[in-house]
């Protein structure tokens, strides 16, 4: 191989590497976001207002909404971990499992029930 | 987009919102089950070119771009009906009592955007096709994915019979 496909194999890696740590970093902040309530924003539909962080609902103004908030705050944390682990050394960014892509989020699915037990009323 | 609601109803401008997040949701849905069938029941070489040869013998890398793509599409049209959906929909389905709609609506909300996160990986799992170390996640991420849009379809059809058009 000559430089420039070393090079675009290495930039490859580390793009491949990123996918892979955003991937998996993303489900499982975006499960602790759900689960903990930890909004970047709060939308309020009703009246169209941005609150940052979480806000709840206030009488007479609709409901809130949470999930673009957990989306850029797991969007964020996910990016950023994501960067990092495309600046780890070659022999260590190897080391990460190609499973875990799909191996968490199905891991994660039975969490994600647990966290609506409040609807599975029968 | 206001100016749309001079020459348009807003129930008709959410309905083609719907419809539209709908039929894009029908190519995903297509798109990731050809490609799923494809890694998951390969065509043997010689088989006979029945309609389930033809069906599973798709080119998975040929989808994956147009995969994310419609992903990220129909993702964006559900967030936007979505506020249309929290404020007029689910109110009354609440107050229906029809609490396992909800929650179903709720886990495809959670799924689908794992499965948003989930596309920078499985674009560069078919981006390296050729790469046998990518095979088994590739395939099982494939099918994950597939999983995920066949039970968001599924529900976001569900809850539309609950509540039909004209929201």
């Amino acid at each position: 191989m000559n430089a420039a496909t070393d090079t675009a194999a290495a930039t490859s890696s580390r793009f491949g590497t990123f996918a892979l740590v955003f991937g998996i970093c993303f489900a499982i902040l975006y499960v602790v976001c759900e689960m903990g309530a930890f909004p970047m924003f709060t939308y309020h539909p009703g009246i169209d207002r941005i609150d940052p962080g979480f806000a709840p609902p206030r009488r007479d103004e609709g409901p809130a909404m949470y999930w673009y908030g957990w989306i850029a705050t797991s969007a964020l944390g996910a990016s950023i971990l994501g960067f990092l682990g495309a600046l780890l050394p070659e022999k260590i960014r190897g080391q990460i499992p190609l499973a875990l892509a799909w191996a968490v989020p199905v891991a994660l699915v039975p969490v994600v029930i647990y966290s609506l037990r409040f609807y599975w009323r029968w | 987009m206001d100016f749309v609601l001079d020459y348009i109803s807003v129930n008709t401008f959410w309905t083609i919102l719907s419809t539209t997040h709908a039929l894009l949701a029908v190519a995903l849905l297509g798109a990731l089950t050809h490609q799923a069938a494809a890694v998951l029941a390969p065509p043997r070489a010689g088989a006979a070119g029945g309609f389930v040869t033809h069906f599973r013998s798709v080119s998975g890398p040929r989808y994956a771009a147009a995969v994310c793509v419609l992903w990220v599409l129909v993702f964006i049209f559900g967030a936007w009906i979505y506020v249309r959906y929290r404020v007029h929909v689910r109110i009354f389905i609440e107050q229906e009592g029809l609490w396992k709609t909800v929650g179903a609506f709720d886990l495809k909300e959670q799924l689908v955007t794992i499965g948003l996160g989930l596309l920078p990986v499985y674009w560069n799992f078919w981006k390296n096709a050729r790469n046998a170390a990518y095979d088994s996640a590739r395939k099982w991420l494939t099918i994950v994915l597939a999983a995920i849009c066949w039970y968001s379809f599924l529900t976001g059809h569900v809850v539309n019979n609950v509540r039909g058009f004209g929201l």
